[in-house]
């Protein structure tokens, strides 16, 4: 029986730390890293190996680099506009580095078909069935009214179909990080036109993900007043098993759901590209994988055609996010243009009433204090305060269980072969020495959720995103640089280039000490398996968390070292009471 | 015979056990503690009667309940314990 439960227990250990290593990635980039071509996929590589492909007969070979562009010059973006195809396809935030160096190129965000990373935003008319209007297409070179798009300086793209129909797309773009389009068409024939205006993000490979299991990174959107998620993976594997599905048009889609207004796109952990329909205007959006390639796609299409009457003009407006997932801003632009749950392109998550407002109040502290680091330690204190009365009560209890350790082991050595006349003894001790029951298990687990809303928006947030914390911490979003295992930079090697485990930085130490203190300060489990395992949990711990965000290890360890303080304090103030005083 | 569902239920209440348990220490009012009566629970009655019996002992197990032995036996005594509440 205890050989099976220390087989069990090992087999768990073993679990947590390989499911640990697969969640958790060493040296996790948060940024996009166009110019790096090393971890992407030749273009002949992303060839479906399924279809036979003649060599230089590569999609990418028809894409050609040098098309007329109109120019972006904005505070927040700088990038152009690809006039063939009228495509957004090169945005570049002026913002955000990709690394910490002062001269590391700014983030481009989106990236033109002809470069390793093609991602981009395109707004188009499809017929509806028996017109034969002549359309706009992905080869179609639009002409623009200016030669920069800034804040303030809207652009109209025009084309002119040539049989009486001319097609517009009325550009401008805000201070920071929104789009707005008007999709307009002039019908100068002598017959009605029906027209469904569409609008796609594409995005034709599939990012470095951070990879945390708390954080979303894929499409998303919120249609019908509900948030809906669709991740890499999983429209890849919905769209390969519906390859099948007579219908052709239905094959392709990972998800699909009409509703008025609403809005998608695809975020990355600190990005997001995404499109707000009209929010009057009845539409159905679309996730969808496209195979031969890693090729995903968001798209809004309306319901209803627009008519145009002969000699009359027709418009759709539409809005589009490419930028920073900046909450304070995300808000503004959901009071501004009445887009639903816009914020929500942050993972949130299901404790968004406990995560807003602890983000809320992060960010207020980070902008008083002026260190996020500073500002996640000072919160933490406030939490602490918060759950003050609860943690001493327990922690009295605890101490005084502690104190009777003697007579449990007696107890438990008496009873090992009767454990319901144990557990009736037990009682019956702790009623004899007047301990007072712990404050019980619900108010333990009301608190988890608190502690895990504070780690996930710590993890999520993009203002700990190249803040610094003090001494070697220049990062906070990043794994600590110092490691254990070349003796902190004395030994010229990499050994977490070897295996993440190698990786061992002074903060992911400190917690592990904590920890270990902790533990310390209560009382050994009743079983004698578990008691081995929890010696060595603080060793795993610390393995586990040394490749997390440093940010996130600080507040461990500073959430641990106030409770081992406040537990200590309790200790040592904490006698047990005479058995067989009455109560004065 | 334990079912997969309970099964599932039983894995997860050991992970708690072996990891969380250790750094938050014993607050139950109980005995057996919830985590070892949500298994017995698992155990006896499958994963929806033994979660809702778990999750009704967690919910029990506050400041305001007198706590004591409560252990997991028959669909008898679960009654009971319920009805014996406040």
């Amino acid at each position: 029986m205890d050989q099976k439960r220390l087989f069990l227990a090992i087999a768990i250990s073993i679990a947590i730390l390989l499911g640990f290593q697969l969640l958790v990635r060493p040296n996790l980039p948060h940024t996009m890293q166009p110019q790096v071509a090393a971890d992407v996929p030749a273009p002949a590589a992303k060839l479906d190996p399924g279809k036979t492909a003649v060599p230089g007969e590569v999609a990418q070979a028809a894409v050609p680099k040098d098309v007329p562009r109109l120019k972006i010059v904005a505070p927040g973006v700088t990038g152009s506009i690809s006039l063939l195809g009228a495509r957004i396809d090169d945005i570049v935030l002026n913002h955000y580095r990709e690394t910490l160096e002062p001269n590391s190129p700014l983030v481009r965000l989106l990236e033109p078909r002809s470069d390793a990373q093609p991602y981009y935003v395109q707004y188009g008319w499809s017929s509806a069935t028996g017109s034969n209007v002549k359309l706009p297409d992905s080869d179609t070179v639009w002409t623009a009214s200016g030669d920069t798009l800034g804040a303030g300086k809207p652009v109209t793209l025009t084309w002119d179909n040539g049989a009486g129909v001319t097609f517009e797309l009325a550009l401008s773009i805000d201070d920071n990080y929104m789009f707005s389009v008007r999709q307009g068409v002039r019908n100068a024939t002598a017959a009605p036109v029906s027209l469904f205006p569409w609008s796609r993000i594409r995005r034709d490979y599939k990012p470095e993900l951070a990879g945390y299991s708390v954080l979303f990174e894929g499409m998303l959107g919120v249609v019908g007043g509900t948030l809906q998620e669709t991740t890499y993976d999983a429209a890849k594997s919905k769209s390969e098993k519906q390859q099948d599905n007579p219908d052709p048009s239905l094959r392709d889609v990972a998800f699909s759901g009409q509703g008025v207004g609403g809005w998608a796109g695809i975020t990355d952990k600190y990005w997001l590209t995404a499109l707000v329909p009209d929010q009057t205007v009845a539409s159905t959006v679309r996730f969808l994988f496209v195979g031969g390639g890693d090729h995903y796609q968001v798209d809004y299409k309306t319901d209803e055609p627009q008519t145009i009457a002969p000699g009359g003009n027709a418009g759709l407006e539409s809005h589009m996010f490419s930028g920073a997932k900046v909450v304070r801003l995300l808000d503004t632009y959901q009071d501004r243009y009445n887009i639903p749950h816009f914020d929500k392109a942050v993972d949130f998550g299901w404790f968004y009433f406990l995560t807003k407002p602890i983000f809320y109040a992060l960010d207020w502290l980070n902008d008083h204090i002026g260190n996020f680091g500073l500002a996640i330690l000072v919160f933490t204190v406030f939490v602490k305060l918060l759950f003050f009365p609860l943690a001493n009560y327990s922690y009295r209890s605890m101490s005084r269980m502690k104190l009777l350790g003697p007579k449990m082991t007696a107890l438990r050595e008496q009873f090992k072969d009767n454990p319901q006349e144990l557990q009736k003894r037990t009682m019956g001790l702790y009623k004899e020495e007047k301990i007072n029951p712990a404050s019980g298990c619900l108010p333990m687990l009301v608190q988890i959720p608190v502690f895990f809303s504070l780690y996930k928006v710590i993890l999520i947030t993009i203002e700990m995103r190249h803040a610094p914390f003090f001494g070697w911490i220049r990062d906070l979003s990043a794994v600590d640089p110092t490691n254990l295992f070349n003796l902190f930079g004395l030994i010229p090697i990499n050994p977490a280039a070897i295996s993440p485990f190698l990786h061992m930085g002074i903060w992911p130490l400190i917690m592990g000490v904590t920890m270990f203190l902790q533990q310390k300060l209560n009382p050994p489990p009743p079983d004698p398996v578990q008691a081995r395992i929890f010696q060595f949990m603080p060793i795993i711990f610390t393995f586990m968390m040394a490749n997390f965000p440093a940010g996130l290890v600080i507040y461990w360890s500073w959430n641990n070292t106030l409770s081992v303080c406040q537990q200590w304090l309790i200790q040592r103030r904490t006698k047990l009471p005479k058995p067989n005083l009455a109560r004065t | 015979m334990t079912t997969p569902a309970a099964m599932l239920g039983i894995g997860a209440v050991k992970v708690y056990q072996y990891t969380l348990r250790g750094f938050i220490g014993p607050n139950c009012r109980f005995c057996p503690s919830c985590s070892d009566y949500a298994v017995d629970a698992f155990r006896a009655h499958g994963a929806l009667r033994g979660g809702a019996m778990a999750g009704w002992r967690i919910l029990r197990c506050n400041p305001w309940n007198e706590g004591g032995y409560d252990p997991v036996e028959d669909v008898k005594t679960e009654t009971a314990a319920q009805t014996g509440q406040d």
